[in-house]
């Protein structure tokens, strides 16, 4: 199985780890980059083209936090959601312009979530991540998409 | 390593979440703060869609056939850097692997300029083999993968205002080269590709929120006022908001700050 190379994900942490303000939160957000990361490589090897920069930050249990993203019809994208935290369970889902659910397949499933769209219209979606809970007070979350050309 | 990915697999193919999500949600619950995240599409995903709408002429779009030098400016080069990297795409597209690869050096140029050459040189070189191997994917990759890696940099160089200048500068002669394709055959299709309402906030918010050192510069001065001219324009809803004559107008906007960027090169 093709990982995709260990600089690959150092840059992708780094841009994170300077996008985040707390220190202390730093180190749980590049774990569940890595985690992130390494759920989505499989799907790389099915043709989706991850991008190599990421989303993330920390949440309280029952948090929820958007993530606005232009995505296009035609295209297809993927969402991997992912924490570090052991006994965490976390959710994201896509809803449209107007909040409507707009995903086309979602799943959830411990310290990993996925949702995946095939756009109706282009436009702005709305990616909504959720720590649904957590035995930590603050859980460290992150998020990496790919798109593919169908 | 090996059962977590495995584990990780076994997820994708298990049945959908037990907890089924809202149908629809109030986007009134998440206000201004808890959207400081945006995803801004990489060109591959815009050229993706392209491909699909027919067999545009992109020799027609290819910019002119220069070097163009740098500046003492930095904001400057960082708005050139940003359209040169998207005249890559173009020629990746055009699949004139002469072009790409002095494209590929034209990049190089101006990342010295703005001190990030050291984060380009591997990109730029890989960009020039995989042209002269004709991989155009591989080269589309590697142009996407230059635009992170300068962003990258500067984030580091705590230059981040120059690196949403590089985004910026991509994002208009993307915009340029759309509204031409759009233009030369217009259908709704590719106009709803112009739909991006969330990216001209997007870029606008970062303009307004620059350092007064930056947005005292001309350009940026003359950029920011023509994005506030792009942005309703572009947020004229499909299917029936994005005619002909609006395209044309985005176009004639998107045409004039290119130009404007170019015409700055090498100068103070």
């Amino acid at each position: 199985m093709k990982l995709l190379a260990p600089a690959y994900r150092r840059s992708a942490a780094a841009i994170l780890a300077l996008l985040l303000a707390a220190p202390a939160a730093r180190a749980f957000v590049d774990d569940a980059l890595s985690f992130a990361y390494e759920a989505a490589n499989p799907y790389a090897e099915r043709g989706w083209i991850i991008r190599e920069d990421a989303w993330g930050g920390d949440l309280g249990a029952g948090d929820k936090k958007r993530v606005a993203a232009q995505l296009f019809r035609g295209n297809s994208y993927m969402f991997f959601l992912a924490t570090d935290v052991d006994n965490a369970s976390l959710r994201v889902n896509i809803y449209d312009a107007q909040g409507n659910l707009a995903e086309s397949k979602s799943w959830q499933r411990g310290r990993f979530a996925y949702a995946e769209i095939k756009p109706r219209s282009t436009g702005t979606y709305n990616v909504i991540v959720e720590v649904i809970s957590s035995p930590e007070e603050r859980t460290g979350w992150a998020l990496v998409y790919g798109f593919q050309r169908k | 390593m090996i059962p977590r990915l495995l584990f990780v697999i076994l997820l994708g193919l298990s049945p959908a979440a037990a907890q089924k999500p809202d149908k629809s949600i109030d986007l009134g619950q998440f206000p201004a703060d808890t959207v400081e995240n945006v995803v801004v599409p990489v060109p591959s995903e815009i050229f993706a869609v392209l491909d699909k709408l027919g067999n545009p002429n992109w020799r027609a779009q290819l910019g002119p056939e220069k070097n163009y030098p740098a500046s003492p400016n930095r904001a400057q080069v960082a708005l050139l850097l940003g359209t040169v990297i998207a005249d890559g795409f173009v020629a990746v597209e055009a699949e004139d692997s002469e072009r790409v690869k002095e494209i590929g050096r034209n990049v190089l140029t101006l990342a010295e300029a703005i001190n990030v050459r050291k984060s380009v040189v591997a990109r730029s070189n890989s960009i020039i083999q995989k042209a002269d191997a004709r991989e155009w994917n591989a080269v589309r990759r590697e142009f996407d993968g230059a635009l992170q890696d300068v962003n990258k940099a500067m984030i580091e160089l705590n230059d981040e205002q120059l690196a949403q200048l590089v985004s910026l500068g991509g994002w208009l002669r993307g915009t340029e080269v759309l509204t031409s394709l759009v233009k030369e055959k217009y259908s709704r299709d590719r106009a709803e590709l112009l739909y991006q309402p969330l990216l001209v906030d997007y870029f606008s918010g970062q303009l307004d929120r620059m350092s007064p050192r930056l947005r005292g510069q001309p350009l940026v001065g003359e950029i920011r006022r023509s994005l506030g001219r792009i942005g309703p324009l572009i947020k004229k809803s499909p299917p029936d908001g994005i005619t002909p004559e609006t395209v044309a107008e985005i176009n004639d906007l998107s045409v004039q700050m290119v130009d404007l960027i170019r015409a700055k090169a090498g100068r103070p």
